[in-house]
């Protein structure tokens, strides 16, 4: 393999979806790799076959219209999934007498924003105020979900320095809930005004008790959750929720990112903001005014290696350090030296979670 | 059509190492990297007669074996599979390389494919008819595939049933690969057939011992003709057991062949329909067996059976 990346046909459809025209058989297979990569292949199916069809049935290899219809299928299985989960949770959770807001891929989804077209997720993600928690919980276990077995470290990690309870499995339908009750974690170094944001939540239309966050917020959540955390594997994607929530968004709302950034500084969150923006006009080429940006920092420089292609004949060759080092941010932003010292002690020695062993 | 084995190891090697390498397997195309040796002699064994190409061109599924960290590479001779860049599973060591490749790409597949309802089972073809051999692991499955692959019937797969989503009849996709045999299949089979052909043991598996048996010529020539499903079998070996061979209603064939499916929930109402087709087109049948050659005269008599 070549010391440079290739060109990034995905980068390029990212910035301009016309441009896969110019793919040739080998641009399609690597083309699909990378969308596979970076968890956006529904996404990009969905792109392709609905306002492509031409492109894709005269220009692409043959084959690569069976992996779109593929992808399709499970987006459009998941979107009924979701909408047949959130009934039985709306149920379980009806006694418990606070609105509960929808956060993330069920947002959009529920929400019928551009964002959920083709959006695969695997959790629901879902946020009551600090103060209804043990109820909702407890409502959450009596409709069958129950958190998985957690060490009492893990437990006590999620429960004193989360922003979420353990996440919550049901047990015959395997389908998983992360309860927030916060959007940030209490213990981060950035304060995140969470109680103003649940406060201002608006109403679903539709049936269950469900809300979600004012516009300016989900872009400003999406993006926390984007830049605060340090898991990247989904990284393109996220950015590409805040892409599509920004172009929608300016539809409805006149200057609406002035509208986010004025909200990002009151809640605490300017910089982040800033740094989302520029992000999403460098790959997308989200339409936002220049001083919406954020300048040239170490910390953009970063992020640009990590929340990019994912594909190891395109992404950039600084990935690897810039994923290291956005981890060690993590960890600082979130917990106080002392915690940070405790955690880091505990997982050296309690050993990283291992992934799958190969059954053969 | 240039196949593996007119191939030289030199350009094999560099291929491999240059994202260049192609393996034409039915109607896909799997590009593969890889700077493992063991990988290499391994595909070299079982694939020699499957069309590839060295110069790049599209692929469906990019797959890759690489040395895992440099401290595991070191220590453990540890190497990674990975699909797109991406590794779902823990590193294995270096030896099992092969049997690692076939694991990623049967998990690749059933993961993906969803163009296809995705069942485990095997499937064979005689006289342009579709018989799928479904059950669990452990049931005898792969080393009935086995014994019919040595008596020239064709081999589509030994582990996945594909069945067309979208064309209006039935279809059953070839995707044929190299028969998975475990411990005393492997021995069984070589008494049987001297001639049967082998890639690398792999030995200390979670399973034991595993080892990939090459499927005929006839079948990866034909890889890309599908055949009707005729014929749903559930075999069951068992020491002793005299042959039995009984009817199994739709519904409860249904019932079980949604059990062994990799995607039928992704599916939704496809997937049901599919299956519920399936059930009602092909007569199911237990069959259970000690004797691979009552097995065999079985399926033989079943098979004229539907004719008549």
């Amino acid at each position: 393999m070549s010391s440079m990346p290739s060109q990034s046909p995905l980068l390029n459809f990212l910035a301009d979806h016309g441009s896969v025209a110019d793919l040739d058989a080998e641009g399609w297979g690597l083309f699909l790799a990378e969308a596979r990569a970076c968890g956006v292949m529904a996404r990009v199916a969905k792109i392709l076959d609905q306002d492509y069809p031409a492109l894709l049935s005269s220009h692409a290899p043959p084959r690569v219209k069976s992996h779109v219809l593929a992808a399709m299928r499970q987006s459009d299985n998941l979107a009924n999934d979701v909408q047949r989960e959130l009934k039985f949770l709306s149920s379980a959770l009806a006694d418990v007498g606070t609105p509960a807001v929808l956060l993330k891929g069920a947002a959009y989804c529920a929400a019928g924003l551009p964002a959920a077209r083709g959006r695969i997720f695997s959790d629901i993600d879902l946020l009551v105020a600090p103060s209804f928690l043990p109820q909702a919980e407890a409502a959450l276990m009596l409709g069958g979900w129950a958190s998985g077995k957690q060490d009492d470290y893990d437990q006590r990690y999620y429960r004193e320095w989360s922003h979420e309870i353990p996440p919550m499995t049901h047990l015959q339908r395997g389908t998983t809930i992360d309860l927030h009750h916060s959007l940030a974690m209490p213990t981060c170094r950035i304060r995140i005004d969470s109680p103003r944001m649940i406060e201002e939540a608006v109403a679903l239309p539709g049936s269950g008790n469900w809300y979600r966050l004012k516009d300016e917020d989900m872009v400003l959540h999406a993006a926390s959750h984007l830049l605060l955390n340090s898991e990247f594997d989904r990284g393109l994607r996220d950015l590409w929720d805040i892409d599509l929530l920004m172009r929608h968004f300016e539809t409805t709302t006149p200057n609406f990112s002035y509208r986010v950034l004025a909200r990002a500084e009151a809640v605490g969150l300017g910089q982040i903001a800033r740094c989302a923006f520029s992000l999403c006009h460098r790959i997308f080429h989200t339409p936002l005014p220049p001083d919406a940006l954020a300048g040239h920092s170490l910390l953009l420089w970063l992020l640009t290696s990590a929340a990019t292609t994912r594909h190891p004949q395109t992404r950039p060759r600084t990935q690897g350090v810039a994923d290291q080092l956005l981890f060690m941010r993590e960890l600082a932003l979130r917990l106080p030296a002392h915690l940070l010292v405790r955690h880091l002690w505990h997982k050296a020695f309690a050993g990283f979670k291992p992934k799958e062993k190969v059954p053969i | 059509m240039l196949r593996l084995k007119d191939v030289s190891d030199a350009d094999f090697a560099h291929s491999l190492r240059c994202g260049n390498f192609r393996l034409h397997i039915g109607t896909f195309s799997l590009r593969i990297d890889s700077d493992v040796d063991a990988l290499r002699m391994g595909l070299r064994q079982v694939y020699p007669h499957y069309p590839v190409s060295l110069s790049g061109g599209y692929y469906d599924f990019d797959l890759a074996i690489h040395p895992a960290s440099l401290l595991r590479q070191w220590f453990r001779r540890n190497v990674v599979f990975s699909l797109s860049g991406q590794a779902p599973f823990l590193p294995m060591v270096v030896d099992h390389a092969h049997a690692l490749f076939e694991w990623g790409l049967n998990w690749t597949i059933g993961s993906s494919v969803h163009q296809y309802l995705i069942l485990h089972s095997a499937v064979v073809e005689k006289h342009g008819k579709g018989v799928m051999l479904s059950a669990a692991s452990g049931s005898g499955k792969s080393t009935l595939t086995a014994e019919l692959a040595m008596r020239g019937w064709r081999i589509f797969s030994d582990e996945l049933a594909l069945i067309d989503g979208a064309a209006p009849q039935l279809r059953l996709i070839p995707f044929p690969r190299p028969i998975s045999l475990k411990n005393q299949s492997i021995d069984l089979v070589r008494r049987r057939y001297p001639e049967a052909q082998f890639g690398p043991l792999a030995h200390d598996t979670q399973k034991g011992t595993i080892a990939h048996l090459r499927v005929p010529d006839a079948s990866v020539d034909r890889a890309i003709e599908m055949a009707p499903p005729s014929l749903i079998i559930f075999p069951k070996w068992t020491a002793g057991a005299p042959l039995r061979v009984q009817p199994v209603g739709a519904g409860q064939a249904a019932m079980r062949l949604i059990d062994q499916s990799f995607n039928y929930p992704v599916l939704g109402s496809l997937g049901f329909s599919r299956l519920a087709d399936l059930a009602q087109s092909a007569p199911a049948w237990e069959l259970e067996y000690s004797s691979l050659d009552d097995a065999v005269d079985a399926l033989d008599d079943l098979l004229a059976d539907d004719d008549a």
